[in-house]
């Protein structure tokens, strides 16, 4: 129980690299996390209790170091650090800047994130996790305590990597977290694999989204003591979900489970399908569970679909309702949502408020699914302030024909009236715009 | 300003009770001002484990014993707002009353409806000097009591080990022997991290954690199959 490493003390690796140990971080089950600070930078220092030191884990590592990160967002071992004379060992990796909160965070409302920034970080965990799984590795142990997040941009970030190994690894040492894990590792059927990964994923996002787990209703309320034979049972052995359109059994109860019943009509009827899909035949089947892929593709609709009520709290329209002439109520204002500007560009509609950014994903074919690089946002008239216009923030000049069939071309910097029937080019991609 | 709908994630109660041996003995060697010491050391280490917890709200409570058994700190207190209050020696080690006073506050009818294991640290020095054996069969018939993860912290070397471990029952964690400030000082740290976050927000499970009969994971311990005839602890209700 005592530390490994005191504040201030000089270590030199067998590698010879010097580190300052700057101070404690934090410890959990598997070992203890520093920060360091090497003559390059600034780094964190992850260090393993004796007893989970392994041979086997400090191979982990060497592959992880090896095969390298799957994107950016993953504070992925850079280095095994080894001490002469300490049994234990370690690794090195990003250190987590100061801007990006816990999970917890988020589910305790200590930070109070919008809408479009949740979102944006549930799209940016499915790309990562795909990015994962497309090199056949499993990360193993998804749940609060391994991502970070960013609470104005969504911006996430991946820690705790060490046990992610090659799917078919059998023996990777760890079963994953209690209220994450699938009902088969639960109940012991086999190990954690890519499919159990996507279950554990969705738990994630239905947590982010909902502020619920799935499958905490009425079962849950009835349960006294919640404690492992509990969670066996609820999330392993009698898995139902809360929201399962043919088994009404396990319902959110009032005054218990107000977060599900909440939060479930905002979301689109897609997203609540993709749930229903992952948490109804997904329970048995781990080969139906949506992909990343899917769930990405689905999220990005929803992103694209945040309006804002006059109210000023932000909804998501629902572009099949609306085709069905039905629009949602306001959740916070309970006023019927009225019909947004929008932008069909190739599949995807993007509804428009003050202040929608158009992104690298939307506008060029090269950066799909990528969220970094704002090449339009929409701004209020310089002088006619509630009329919107679409600003050009990208190096390529548009070029847009209005309803009337006049053209304009359309430079960095210069916007153009939102109008219903405008046609813009944008180089590598165009788009209609929609009033109504 | 509140740009969401609902509230924080739904939590459950977690009573953690300190019991602690207050017999005149404790004062040999400054054993009761190391314990003092320690408790209010562990404070901000628990704070800490419950600030991270979504799942917990933590409830802290501390019962002394020496001659009978009363209650130090008797409400309810959230850990936010739990302070140490140091306690006082005298008399000898009724431990049989405090396990009736234990068992009185884990009846159903005084726990909340719905709540995570209840976590029981004993703390003591010296042999029980009254029937502790039948105020343990009483606590025992507890619902809560058998859901409990009973700890127990020997201090010195002539704290009753085997009497200590028939409390914790098969938990799969032996006693804990503090023959010195600094080890106490680290256990109470222990129990009130470690022991608090298993309870309430099981971490991690490792491959070859075998949780089979028991009802909290605790990390890096070994545990025990052994179940109790009458409630079981891998019963759900």
């Amino acid at each position: 129980m005592h530390r490994s490493f005191k504040d201030r003390q000089r270590v030199i690796l067998k590698d010879g690299t010097v580190l300052t140990i700057v101070k404690f971080l934090g410890s959990g089950g598997q070992g203890e996390v520093y920060e360091v600070a090497t003559p390059q930078a600034r780094l964190a220092l992850k260090w393993y209790f004796v007893q989970t030191g392994t041979d086997k884990q400090k191979n982990t590592i060497k592959k992880l170091v090896s095969t390298g990160k799957p994107d950016e967002r993953y504070l992925w071992p850079i280095a095994l650090a080894e001490v002469h004379g300490k049994k234990s060992f370690g690794y090195l990796m990003p250190l987590r800047p100061p801007q990006f909160s816990n999970i917890v965070d988020l589910m305790k409302r200590r930070i109070e994130p919008s809408f479009d920034a949740v979102v944006t970080a549930c799209i940016q965990l499915a790309d990562s996790f795909h990015k994962l799984h497309e090199k056949a590795l499993c990360y193993r142990d998804i749940s609060f305590g391994n991502f970070f997040f960013h609470g104005r941009t969504g911006d996430i970030l991946i820690c705790d990597n060490d046990n992610v190994t090659h799917t078919a690894i059998q023996d990777a040492g760890v079963l994953g977290t209690p209220r994450f894990m699938a009902p088969e590792i639960v109940r012991g059927d086999i190990k954690p694999n890519i499919q159990s990964d996507l279950f554990s994923l969705s738990v994630l996002i239905f947590y982010m989204l909902m502020m619920h787990h799935p499958l905490e209703g009425k079962q849950e309320a009835s349960i006294k003591c919640f404690d492992l034979p509990a969670m066996t049972k609820l999330y392993g052995e009698q898995p139902i979900f809360i929201f399962d359109p043919l088994n009404r059994s396990n319902r959110p109860l009032p005054g218990y489970h107000d977060n599900a019943l909440a939060f479930w009509p905002i979301y689109t009827e897609k997203v609540r399908q993709t749930f229903i899909k992952t948490f109804t035949q997904g329970l048995r089947m781990p080969s139906v569970r949506p992909s990343e892929k899917i769930w990405r593709d689905i999220l990005i609709d929803l992103k694209n679909s945040i309006v804002v009520c006059d109210c000023g709290m932000e909804n998501f329209y629902d572009i099949d309702k609306l085709k069905q002439g039905v629009l949602n109520k306001c959740w916070a204002c309970g006023s019927l949502l009225k019909p947004a500007s929008r932008i069909k560009i190739e599949n995807e509609v993007i509804v428009l408020n003050m202040g929608t950014k158009l992104y690298g994903h939307h506008l060029n074919k090269y950066e799909k699914y990528k969220f970094k690089h704002i090449l339009a946002e929409v701004i209020p008239h310089p002088i006619q302030r509630d009329m919107m216009g679409l600003k050009n923030l990208s190096r390529q000049t548009w070029n847009i024909k209005t309803k009337t069939g006049k053209s304009y071309a359309i430079d960095f910097g210069k916007s153009f009236t939102i109008e219903d029937g405008t046609v813009v080019d944008f180089g590598e991609t165009s788009g209609q715009i929609r009033k109504g | 300003m509140k740009m969401r709908p609902g509230g924080e994630l739904a939590t459950r109660p977690l009573e953690f009770i300190w019991l602690a041996d207050c017999s005149i003995s404790m004062k040999t060697s400054g054993k009761i001002d190391a314990l003092n010491d320690a408790i209010r050391k562990s404070i901000p280490f628990m704070r800490e484990v419950a600030y991270e917890n979504p799942n917990a709200q933590v409830y802290v409570r501390a019962i002394k014993f020496s001659s009978g058994a009363a209650w130090h700190i008797e409400s309810r207190t959230p850990v936010e707002s739990f302070e140490w209050s140091d306690l006082v020696v005298d008399g000898v080690t009724d431990l049989g009353a405090a396990l009736l006073m234990l068992k009185e506050a884990l009846k159903v009818s005084e726990m909340s409806e719905r709540a995570l294991p209840p976590v029981v640290v004993l703390i003591s020095d010296g042999q029980p000097t009254d029937d502790y054996k039948t105020a343990l069969a009483s606590l025992m018939e507890e619902p809560w009591a058998v859901k409990a993860v009973k700890i127990a912290i020997a201090i010195g070397k002539s704290a009753n080990k085997r009497i200590l471990k028939e409390f914790c029952g098969d938990n799969g964690i032996d006693v804990l022997s503090a023959d010195n400030a600094e080890t106490l000082v680290e256990y109470i740290k222990w129990v009130s991290t470690v022991v608090l976050q298993a309870a309430s927000s099981p971490a991690s499970q490792a491959e070859q954690a075998n949780t089979m009969g028991i009802n909290v994971s605790i990390p890096v311990i070994d545990d025990d199959d052994d179940l109790l005839e009458t409630i079981s602890v891998e019963d759900v209700w």
